[in-house]
């Protein structure tokens, strides 16, 4: 049910200047906390009365969450990084493409001058643009509360729409994303051109070696409660000929692994499903045609 | 009784060509909009007015048995809570028929029925006190398919139907016998919603002597004034609207503008303080009434040298829980119901029902997108079937000067509609783009191109009467004074009349200043709807400035001591047209007028030219004028996910004069767009009558990632002689024609006809997996 | 809580309720009623404000977050009647109806031509995709936005 806009709820508000600050205030407060990153999922939110914290922590000031760089063989991503400012780094645009490719279309550009990819992740929308590519890329968050800091697969960061692993009283730091090189393909469906939410959407990292896939990683949104990788696509297609046929397969597996909540909206659960299929074909065509040229 | 003003315009001005009228000028609104200093309703900020709540019916239909008050009054900021019994004067509402109090009593007819006001000095205590009403229900069973409705035992009013309409003309049973070829369907084109940006809003407050102005969200002042005057009980005199600019309207807030005015004065009425509300815009979706959902069964008829010969079509109108405005679409819809060509039978009968669906409003079109929605749907099934090109089986039977439209109307001039079709299939190449042979196609993609053809009478639909007044005043510096009362929703009317004022007079248009519309400043000028801005209020216009300009040719001549048809006045100055040595600038004219006792101002007034079309037979004369679109649509259809991509329009009308031609083209583009939204994406999901999407996200408006490219448009300017310049109306045309050539291109691409709107991606996938 | 910020060039000095937009405070307290309220929620672009030069969702920020910062409107581009070569380009091109949209496109135009100033139509359709416009149908706004690209060039 599409809930009504009301006037904001009343609430604290604290704006630490650091992590250290902000580990301090944790420690002094109880509950009922929400983290106001970009603050285009969590007003939205507020106003609708779909969640409604006692204390909102805004992030915007500690510097330490907002960054992009190259260590090792990794990219690392402060969470309060800017969308758009990811789709405008080099070092993105080089190293982790899939990534650029996704969020390019999330919603509308002055939404992505405010929203930040540890805001997409941690909403954990089925339909989150940014996820799928983060799961083919194999990527990893960093979870940091006053007294711990962990890092998690992004694989098992999701556990239900709108659920993750996260504690309330942690913070989403950064995101590793290891870079490697291959093709990538990224396509989403939504209900109209322009600034539209998917329908359903697939991101694939593959490395083709001869006429064989030799690893594709394949990760789909808007079929099932979280954003999920197709383990089962990737180990069929595994050494396998790339072909109409081996491609043909990997999608009709796309269809039938896609468990669409019979409540989500905007599309029925039968046209989830096929569109899975057609998207997943393809991806992979586009990564067969771009790496074999 | 009728005037020929463009004949004697035309006079006037000596045959010369036009100053102003059909030039690009800088609009009069264009400077305050640009500079973000435009005031919008809620831009007036009043200081401590109260914020007005509505509550509202969580069930479809139900009785009353019971509000409570009192729990509002522990919200601290609470000042009052009114219920229907509180009302001051009349509690109705209803546009054409009353059959609607504005705060319900005895029961709710849908999700979002008023039921009380609580009105409070802050929005958080007006949605906290509009919470702890309580009301006591008993449901009643409710009905949302208006077929059910027509047959069950619903009680929703004492009547089943608010009202119905027919169009009998010629033999139907007969002419059928003589056709080669018959079609006959079903169409259910839906509902839509304005999605005008700015949310309805209202603002009342109480004046000196009792009187009370209201500022609000409307597209009729008149009306407003007239509906606020009634549930207060006060003389119409003792109201004041003023309607600022209005962040669009396409007919939405002509029906619920005199609502929600109403909620705001009776508000301020009881407390005697200001008062305002304004809608979120999830309570602009889920409240403010939509587009008529209709059903049309259609049957028509041809012989096989290609000409039309019958139609029998009957539709219902499924208008929700309260008449509203479906009365005047269901109408209008009759009227046009033959679309644009000549048929000489027709069996027409369409009858509105009461469900306790969300009630409807006008809508750009008003009722003929739906019903045209079939008309030219059924055209191209009958051109295939006949092995006829779809453009020429139109040309066959488009209408012509001298024909008779299936009311019955004599259309003896100002009937550009075959001319434009031919001019819009050339400029769009449509033989070469239309042969299957040479199209491009891929393994996954293919295209086509689509035809389709719209009229719309000018003015309000044939039983309510049409006029319009507007007001000129000479101030002694020779600048002008203008008011009327069609409002400024976008659509530029007011710097067209402007215009029109300015080129009448003889004046640069720059001289003239339109006043902030007021209903305390000239008589009623109905609505600003229906196409009839330009083209009613406009004449009004130009009837006060005519009235003008012969006093000040007369003046001329006497002061240059010439005859007075030699007088002529241009950019400000009045000369004698055999020698121009003999002239006195136009503000020392206007000076004189004052200095000699000639009143220097004048209202105008006219009423449009048109008959009444018989109840039973709906034979008659509905409208004045009839403005012609045609728009060709070219699609590719990605077979695989559905989605249909507009690739290109080519829009075109036959609309008289076109008076500012980048201002129409602008309510050209806008109106493609907005029958884009209703071709494709636009969906009013519902449960229990009530809007389950209610936010731009999912219902999908076209952004600009949706524009097709939007060729030139062509005009065919079939001249109005009863109107000042010429002109029709084009406010309307453009829209309806959209959504029939795009459903006749996705026809052509993949050879699945739609006969509900809109075609969505989903729809067309599911559609061609059937296939 | 008290803020301090720049707004269109001017520092100011308010008292900010918390728990209120950015938008209902530069509305409702300053007076800018130019920011609109289409939605509220971040999809319509009426209430677009330049947050150190960028365009952003006014009504998706809280007034407290604009502490310190640099927030433009409107109001920031032209004196008086001495428009803007932007607002120019709008008046011309009619790339306006009724209006309601329109002080956020023109701030969209702003920030687009400020950083890209010679923009291709895909550059000002991704621009200008979260800003929705119910009466032009776009056209004339994309001619709006590349006539003042010209305008200032000039
Ligand atoms: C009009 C509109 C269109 C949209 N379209 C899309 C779309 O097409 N695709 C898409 O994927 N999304 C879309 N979104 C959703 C949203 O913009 C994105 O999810 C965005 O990335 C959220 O980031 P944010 O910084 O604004 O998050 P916020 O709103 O600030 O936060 C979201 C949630 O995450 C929590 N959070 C944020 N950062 C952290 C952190 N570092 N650690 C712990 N918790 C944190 C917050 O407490 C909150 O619960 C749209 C939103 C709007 C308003
Ligand atoms: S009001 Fe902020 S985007 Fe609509
Ligand atoms: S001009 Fe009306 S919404 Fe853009």
């Amino acid at each position: 049910m599409e809930e009504e806009i009301r006037p904001l709820p009343k609430f604290d508000y604290f704006s630490p200047h650091s992590l250290h600050d902000l580990s301090t205030l944790l420690k002094q407060l109880k509950g009922g906390i929400s983290f106001l990153a970009g603050g285009t999922d969590l007003l939205v939110n507020m106003k609708k009365r779909i969640t409604i914290p006692k204390v909102i922590i805004d992030i915007n000031r500690i510097q330490e969450l907002s960054f992009i760089e190259k260590r090792s063989n990794n990219i690392h991503v402060g969470s309060v990084t800017r969308l758009n400012n990811l789709i405008e780094s080099s070092i993105v645009q080089e190293n982790v493409p899939l990534l650029t490719e996704a969020i390019r279309f999330l919603a509308s550009h002055p939404i992505r001058n405010r929203a930040t990819i540890g805001g997409n992740l941690c909403t954990a929308s089925p339909a989150a643009d940014a996820a799928p590519p983060l799961l083919a890329l194999n990527a990893s968050v960093k979870l940091k509360s006053p007294d711990d800091e962990k890092i998690v697969p992004l694989s098992e960061f999701f556990v239900g729409p709108r659920q993750t692993v996260r504690k309330h009283n942690e913070i989403l730091t950064e995101i590793i994303i290891p870079c490697e090189k291959g093709s990538n393909a990224f396509m989403k469906l939504g209900r109209r051109r322009g600034f539209t939410l998917s329908v359903v959407s697939v991101a694939a990292f593959g490395i083709i070696k001869g006429d064989k896939f030799e690893d594709i990683r394949i990760a789909l949104g808007g079929v099932a409660p979280t954003p999920i990788r197709a383990y089962k696509i990737e180990e069929m297609l595994k050494g396998v000929e790339v072909s109409d046929r081996s491609i043909e397969k990997a999608a009709e597996i796309a269809k039938s692994i896609s468990k669409p909540s019979k409540r989500a909206k905007r599309a029925s659960v039968e046209y989830r499903e096929a569109m899975a299929r057609v998207l997943t074909k393809r991806v992979l065509m586009k990564i067969a045609f771009e790496e074999r040229g | 009784m009728y005037q020929d003003y463009l004949g004697e315009v035309k006079k006037l001005l000596h045959g010369k060509d036009y100053k102003v009228v059909g030039k690009n000028v800088i609009r009069v609104d264009a400077i305050e909009k640009v500079t973000g200093r435009a005031k919008y309703t809620t831009d007036f900020i009043i200081e401590n007015a109260l914020i007005v709540r509505a509550v509202r019916s969580p069930y479809p239909h139900a009785l009353i048995k019971k509000i409570n008050k009192k729990p509002a009054f522990k919200i601290p900021g609470v000042v009052a809570v009114i219920i229907g019994d509180d009302i001051p004067g009349e509690n109705q509402c209803g546009y054409y028929l009353d059959d609607q109090p504005l705060i319900a009593t005895d029961k709710v007819r849908y999700i979002g029925d008023i039921v009380a006001l609580v009105v409070a000095k802050d929005k958080e205590s007006a949605w906290a006190g509009a919470d702890a009403v309580e009301v006591k229900y008993e449901e009643l069973p409710a009905v949302f398919d208006p077929k059910e409705a027509l047959k069950g035992d619903f009680k929703i009013h004492n009547r089943k139907s608010p009202g119905d309409v027919k169009v009998i003309k010629g033999d139907v049973e007969q002419a059928f016998k003589e056709c080669d070829v018959i079609v006959e369907n079903i169409y259910k084109p839906g509902s839509q919603d304005h999605a005008y940006l700015e949310t309805e809003a209202a603002i009342a407050i109480p004046e000196a002597q009792d009187g009370i102005l209201v500022i609000s969200t409307n597209q009729g002042p008149f009306r407003t004034r007239n509906a606020v005057a009634r549930v207060l009980g006060k003389p119409q005199s003792q109201v004041r609207v003023i309607t600022p600019y209005i962040g669009g309207g396409f007919g939405g807030k002509d029906t619920y503008g005199p609502i929600i005015s109403s909620l705001a004065a009776v508000a301020a009425e009881i407390t005697r303080q200001p008062a305002m509300i304004v809608h979120t815009r999830y309570d602009s979706f889920v409240y403010h009434f939509k587009r008529c959902p209709f059903e049309i069964r259609f049957k028509s008829g041809a012989t096989k040298d290609g000409k039309l010969k019958a139609i029998e079509v009957d539709y219902l109108c499924d208008c929700g829980g309260y008449a509203a405005h479906v009365i005047g679409l269901l109408k209008r819809a009759a009227y046009h119901s033959t679309g644009v060509y000549e048929i000489p039978n027709c069996n027409v009968q369409g009858i509105a029902v009461y469900t306790n669906n969300l009630p409807v409003a006008a809508f750009n079109g008003f009722g003929n997108p739906q019903m045209l929605f079939a008309v030219e749907s059924q055209m191209d099934l009958l051109a295939e079937k006949l092995n006829i090109d779809p453009v020429e089986f139109r040309l066959k039977n488009a209408l012509v000067p001298g024909s008779r439209t299936g009311t019955n109307q004599l259309l003896d001039h100002s009937v550009g509609i075959k001319e434009l079709i031919s001019k819009v299939a050339k400029k769009a190449d449509w033989v070469k783009k239309r042969s299957k042979q040479k199209r491009w196609q891929s393994e996954t993609k293919k295209r086509g191109i689509g035809i389709g053809c719209s009229w719309h009478g000018c003015g309000t639909t044939g039983f309510k009467h049409d006029w319009a007044g507007a007001s000129v005043i000479l101030n002694p510096d020779g600048s002008v004074t203008y008011s009327t009362g069609i409002v400024e929703i976008g659509q530029g009317t007011i710097t067209s009349h402007a215009m029109m004022v300015a080129e009448t007079l003889g004046i640069p248009y720059e001289w003239v200043k339109v006043e902030l519309n007021d209903t305390s400043r000239m008589p009623d000028s109905g609505e600003t709807h229906a196409q009839r801005g330009a083209f009613i209020g406009g004449t009004a216009a130009v009837d006060a400035a005519l009235k003008l300009r012969k006093k000040l040719n007369k003046l001329a001549s006497e002061i240059l001591k010439c005859d007075e048809d030699e007088i002529t006045i241009e950019d400000g100055i009045a000369y004698s047209l055999n020698d121009a040595s003999k002239k006195i600038s136009f503000n020392d004219l206007v000076r004189e007028m004052y200095q000699r006792g000639i009143s220097p101002a004048e209202y105008g007034f006219i009423k449009a030219r048109r008959g009444y079309p018989d109840p039973d037979t709906g034979q008659g004369d509905p409208y004045a004028a009839y403005t012609f679109g045609c728009t060709i649509a070219e699609v590719e259809i990605d077979i695989e996910t559905g989605e249909v991509n507009v690739l290109r329009l080519y829009p075109g009308v036959a609309a008289g004069k076109i008076l500012q031609p980048d201002v129409v083209r602008g309510q050209i583009n806008g109106c493609a767009m907005l029958g884009l939204g209703y071709s494709l994406t636009e969906v009013v999901e519902r449960e229990n009558g009530k809007m389950v999407n209610p936010s731009f996200t999912d219902y999908l408006i076209p952004t600009i990632m949706d524009k097709p490219e939007i060729a030139e448009f062509i005009s065919v300017e079939d001249e109005y002689k009863y109107s000042g310049y010429g002109a029709k109306g084009v406010g309307e045309i453009a829209f309806i024609a959209t959504p029939l050539a795009v459903a006749n291109a996705v026809y052509d691409a993949i050879g699945v006809r739609f006969y509900d709107l809109p075609i969505s991606a989903e729809k067309v996938y599911f559609a061609l997996k059937r296939k | 809580m008290k803020i301090k910020f720049q707004l269109n060039g001017q520092p100011v000095e308010a008292e900010a309720p918390i728990d209120e937009t950015l938008l209902d405070f530069l509305r409702n307290r300053l007076r800018i009623t130019s920011v609109k309220k289409g939605c509220d929620l971040g999809e319509c672009g009426t209430c677009t404000v330049l947050l150190n030069g960028k365009p952003v969702r006014s009504c998706l920020l809280l007034a407290v977050q604009i502490d310190g910062e640099d927030v433009t409107t409107i109001e920031g581009l032209s004196k008086d009647d001495n428009l803007n070569p932007i607002q120019e380009a709008f008046v011309k091109e009619y790339g306006f109806q009724c209006g309601f949209c329109t002080p956020g496109m023109i701030l969209t135009t702003k920030a687009l031509l400020d950083k890209n100033p010679d923009p291709s139509i895909e550059d000002i359709k991704i621009a200008f995709e979260g800003n929705l416009c119910r009466c032009t149908g776009y056209d004339q706004i994309i001619e709006s936005v590349l006539r003042a690209a010209k305008l200032i060039k000039r």
